[in-house]
């Protein structure tokens, strides 16, 4: 695999931002600066990263509740989903998404989504419309293992495959949806061989590898792009925190987490940077104090920012009518 | 009397039902161990064993379709959707089998089963996880729709909707499960079709349901140091609908006010006026107001969603634009 | 007691392959099948024990209870009760603990990969791989009730090894004065820049190749040593080539449904007890059986070695033959 020093760079970077970003979001909440529902990426950071470094900025992705990740490795800004955390006129969604629903139509993010399974057949709409006006953009559909019980996921795929979309299926399988863990949920331990009834390819990769990920994303993606149809991927991967914030995690057995834990993306990804000299340690602490520099200005966006003016509740619901408001 | 909170009397109505008969147990996502996503299953698990509360996989279409299927061959279903937000995914099962099986077959079928859906918005969960769906269950022919509003009523409506022959939609607003409230030591069932005449009055009829209740007694309050007399009803039940409770007050009052969470186009409340203007027009000397959430999705913004759900201060401005 | 041990590689079929080239998928109920017959073949030659790798799709006792429900199952199993890493170290664990318990026989549901993690620590215990994997050169196409059936002849100890198996050739990696791997077929220096997906198949990126067996009618990268020279299991010794872009080309099955031109120098053959010493250049990977194993970088010097240190690998209509001339199956 030919990769530039620059891609590696780039994806490190991109872990440590989610990682950062996440972290911070995680002591906004449990201050009370941040409220709702917040779904954490933490753990997970090497599939987003890997699927988005395959990307375009033309290309699309559908993403899911636990969403921070993928937008911000589609290059989301970072000010403006912080805002959107606080619920401000600032915010991607100009405060009316929060932390479920923010999405960015200019770099292609078709929205995260509060809905489980929802993303699988939006996502087969995107590649339908690139195959259909002759492009070469794909989508590619991150969706988790518990999501793939739905019967969108079944719909999807086969309407991907029977009509040759540029869809590239990422399952996030971190191994619950939300207490119930995948033996639970299904009989299968292995999502990728759910492809073979759709007669698309179907593979597993270490999630926690951002460069497997990466590699696997390069293949699928040129298929797509070629016209030779979608391609499900299964990221074998685990959430730190619970399943949203303020979840017990009862359900996880001892140990599970400290087990995931040693296999943490990004100290891998380091050590390879480190022992490959594609960075200095000096210059990874440069990289790393940048971030959380551009985090912090994320949050002080964020707070001085204004929460929207109630009238704009009554817009935006179509493109033309403005709903009828309050007197009080 | 004792103290339970209205999530421990929905609870408290299921498991009764659940001691008494085999028949009855409890699936949905997350309701095992875990005690379900507002923790109203908490308990039960441990009490009656993964055989009777089923944690299932995220399918709310084979959730509904299964319940029907079961209840439809002798069994007693309490099916939970986690959020009312997701029957939309399993609408086919609800709408197109549920509802209509026992009628399509000529009357050969009986459908016991019990739909448990969190409504409402309010804890700043935004567009897909704050609505209020009532009209959808109350416009199809075939379904009961219930809503209790404190924890005794939780109680009384479970059972009866468990030992029920129909499909019944058991509505449950997410902001109240922590609300505490005073319970018989003995409750009994309460019928469906029963509304429940909160607070009297003489000056004006508030009919609700649900958390508006409260905004409605409340208002209620307020009005009275305006010397405006206002009387609460709390339905309770949707559907069986207690228009006799609705057109005493009416006949009483002459004046209402329809007080509910959800969109105002096509809501519940709108067929609330409408069933007034259509056969008790006569008694009403002012238009029929309706008060709710305005025509748009649920914003995540605290200050942006507190603007478009409805509040006692919209009710009392309501009720006084009819004097 | 008459046992044997079985390592069902949960992994196994359905890597990068399925994607880059025309690989099958073989999910892990399949696996579960052939397992069954292994057992069922075992257990009616007198095989009253079986041990096995414990995994996440939980295989043994799915199998287990499959059995016990049809009520066919005689002998007894046991999933060994340790903490799953998930990973090739529940093979080392497995393998370690079927010494330890004495197992007759060993018998592996994977691909090379798989055999190569069982030969590192097998020792003295007799080898039947079934292939369950993708590419695969090492481990045969065997129907799982006959595999059962050699597994029990030779699990009877009533044998001679000799009889029905050969001790195999692998290929040593060490670096820095030590024994960092082995292969059992090929062992592959490759320009790739990591592990990744492990899977080897950019032969753009190859630089050697050092195989301990090589035939034109197998596939993967040993087939490109065999398109110049036939090296069998018996031969003591291997060989390796350099990828030379101006060489002439042939046409080897790189991949399921790929076939290429790929030219070399003439095989080198390496002698038992020969070392090839290698310095790299620049950044690289080491495949050994297919994946992508050791992630190098400039200057770092490792050596090959051919040696016939390897499992005793089963030639199972051997051993079912050894069995019917001796009576084995007689009732
Ligand atoms: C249709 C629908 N059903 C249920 C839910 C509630 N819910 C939100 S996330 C989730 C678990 C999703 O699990 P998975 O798809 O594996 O994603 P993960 O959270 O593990 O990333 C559930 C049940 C929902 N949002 N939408
Ligand atoms: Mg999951």
């Amino acid at each position: 695999m030919k990769i530039s020093n620059e891609t590696i760079i780039e994806m490190y970077e991109k872990m440590v931002k989610i990682r950062k970003f996440e972290n911070r979001a995680m002591n906004l909440f449990a201050e009370g600066q941040v409220g709702g529902f917040v779904h954490l990426y933490i753990g997970e950071e090497a599939v987003a990263t890997g699927v988005c470094a395959s990307l375009r900025d033309d290309d699309y992705i559908t993403s899911t509740h636990r969403g921070h990740g993928h937008i911000l490795a589609k290059g989301g800004d970072m000010k403006y989903m912080m805002a959107e955390l606080f619920g401000k006129e600032s915010g991607y969604c100009k405060g009316k998404g929060g932390s479920m629903h923010i999405a960015d139509a200019t770099k292609g993010i078709l929205g995260a989504n509060g809905i489980v399974g929802a993303g699988h057949n939006i996502a087969v709409g995107a590649g339908l419309a690139a195959q259909y006006k002759g492009t070469d953009q794909v989508c590619a559909c991150f969706f988790g293992d518990a999501s793939t019980n739905q019967s969108t996921f079944h719909e999807g795929l086969n309407l991907a495959s029977t009509w040759k979309l540029p869809v590239i299926f990422i399952c996030e399988n971190n191994g619950y949806g939300i207490s119930v863990s995948q033996a639970r949920h299904q009989n299968i331990t292995d999502i990728s061989q759910r492809a073979v009834s759709y007669n698309i390819p179907g593979i597993t990769v270490d999630g926690n590898d951002v460069f497997a990920v990466f590699e696997a994303v390069q293949e699928a993606v040129a298929r797509a792009r070629k016209g030779q149809g979608p391609t499900l991927i299964e990221c074998k991967t685990y959430r730190w925190r619970g399943h949203f914030e303020g979840d017990p995690t009862v359900y996880r057995p001892e140990g599970e987490l400290e087990q995931w834990k040693k296999k943490d993306p990004i100290p891998r990804a380091e050590k390879y940077i480190l022992d490959n000299q594609v960075m200095t340690q000096a210059e990874m602490d440069q990289l790393n104090a940048k971030i959380d520099a551009e985090v912090e200005e994320a949050v002080e966006f964020a707070q001085a920012s204004k929460f929207p003016d109630v009238a704009s509740a009554v817009l935006d619901v179509y493109t033309d009518i403005v709903e009828e408001g309050r007197t009080r | 009397m004792r103290e339970l909170t209205y999530g421990q009397g929905i609870k408290e109505g299921m498991r009764i039902k659940m001691l008494e008969n085999p028949d009855v147990f409890i699936f949905g996502e997350d309701v095992g161990l875990f005690g379900g996503c507002f923790g109203v299953t908490s308990g039960l698990f441990e009490e009656f064993g993964e055989k009777r509360v089923r944690d299932t996989p995220i399918s709310e279409g084979a959730i509904i379709g299964a319940a029907v299927g079961a209840a439809a061959v002798g069994l007693r279903p309490i099916p939970e959707l986690m959020f009312v937000d997701f029957a939309t995914v399993g609408m086919d099962q609800l709408v197109n089998q549920a509802a209509k099986m026992r009628y399509m077959f000529g009357g050969k079928l009986k459908l016991p089963m019990v739909v448990r859906l969190p409504s409402g918005g309010g804890v700043a969960a935004a567009a897909q996880h704050s609505q209020s769906l009532e009209a959808w269950f109350t416009h199809v022919p075939g379904l009961k729709v219930v809503y209790p509003s404190n924890a005794q009523d939780a109680i009384g409506l479970m059972l009866t909707a468990i030992d029920d022959d129909n499909p019944v939609i058991y509505l449950e607003n997410k902001t109240l499960y922590a609300v505490p409230g005073q319970v018989e030591d003995e409750v009994k069932p309460i019928p469906l079709g029963k509304a429940n005449i909160k607070r009297e009055g003489n000056d004006v009829t508030i009919i609700t349901y649900g958390k508006q209740v409260y905004d409605s007694l409340k208002a209620a309050e307020m009005l009275e140091k305006d010397g405006i007399d206002a009387e609460v009803i709390d339905l309770r039940s949707l559907y069986p609908l207690d228009k006799e409770a609705i057109f005493e007050s009416v006949k009483k009052t002459h004046k209402v006010v329809i007080v509910s969470e959800e969109a105002k186009r096509g809501s519940y409340a709108g067929e609330l006026a409408a069933i007034i203007a259509d056969e008790c027009f006569y008694e009403c000397d002012a238009p029929i107001k309706r008060v709710c959430a305005l025509n748009t999705p649920i914003p995540f913004s605290g200050n942006l969603e507190a603007y478009v759900l409805p509040n006692a201060d919209d009710v009392v401005e309501a009720v006084k634009s009819l004097f | 007691m008459n046992s044997i041990g079985i390592i069902a590689n949960p992994a196994s079929g359905k890597d990068i392959r399925r994607l880059v080239s025309h690989a099958t998928v073989i999910d892990n109920n399949e696996k579960i099948n052939i397992v069954e017959r292994i057992i069922l073949g075992a257990q009616q030659n007198g095989v009253k024990k079986v041990y096995m790798m414990p995994d996440p799709y939980n295989m043994g006792y799915r199998v287990e209870d499959k059995l016990k429900t049809s009520g066919e199952l005689k002998c007894e199993i046991e999933v060994f009760d340790f903490y799953k890493e998930d990973t090739v170290e529940d093979t080392y664990k497995a393998v370690q603990m079927m010494n330890e318990k004495n197992v007759g026989c060993i018998v592996t549901l994977g691909g090379d990969g798989t055999n190569r993690a069982v030969a590192k620590d097998i020792q003295e215990i007799p080898l039947i791989s079934i292939s369950t994997g993708t590419n695969n050169v090492y481990p045969d196409m065997i129907e799982g009730t006959i595999a059962g059936i050699a597994a029990a002849v030779v699990a009877s100890h009533q044998f001679d090894k000799a009889a029905y198996s050969n001790r195999d050739k692998i290929i040593e990696i060490e670096t820095a004065g030590q024994l960092k791997d082995i292969a059992l077929i090929d062992a592959v220096i490759s320009r790739d820049i990591f592990v990744g997906s492990r899977a080897i198949w950019k032969v753009e990126d190859i630089e050697k190749i050092f195989v301990a067996r090589s035939h034109p009618a197998s596939i993967g990268f040993s087939a490109v040593v065999g398109g110049k020279t036939i090296i069998t299991e018996a031969d003591d010794f291997g060989a390796y080539v350099s990828i030379d872009k101006n060489a002439p080309k042939i046409k080897i099955p790189m991949a399921a449904g790929i076939v290429l031109p790929i030219g070399t120098s003439e095989p080198v053959i390496l002698n038992f007890g020969e070392k090839h010493e290698t310095t790299t250049y620049c950044r690289g990977t080491i495949a050994l059986d297919g994946e992508r194993e050791i992630e190098f970088h400039q200057n770092q010097t490792f050596i090959f070695k051919i040696s016939r240190n390897g499992p005793w690998h089963v030639d199972v209509k051997k051993a079912i033959e050894v069995g019917q001339q001796n009576g084995f199956f007689t009732v």
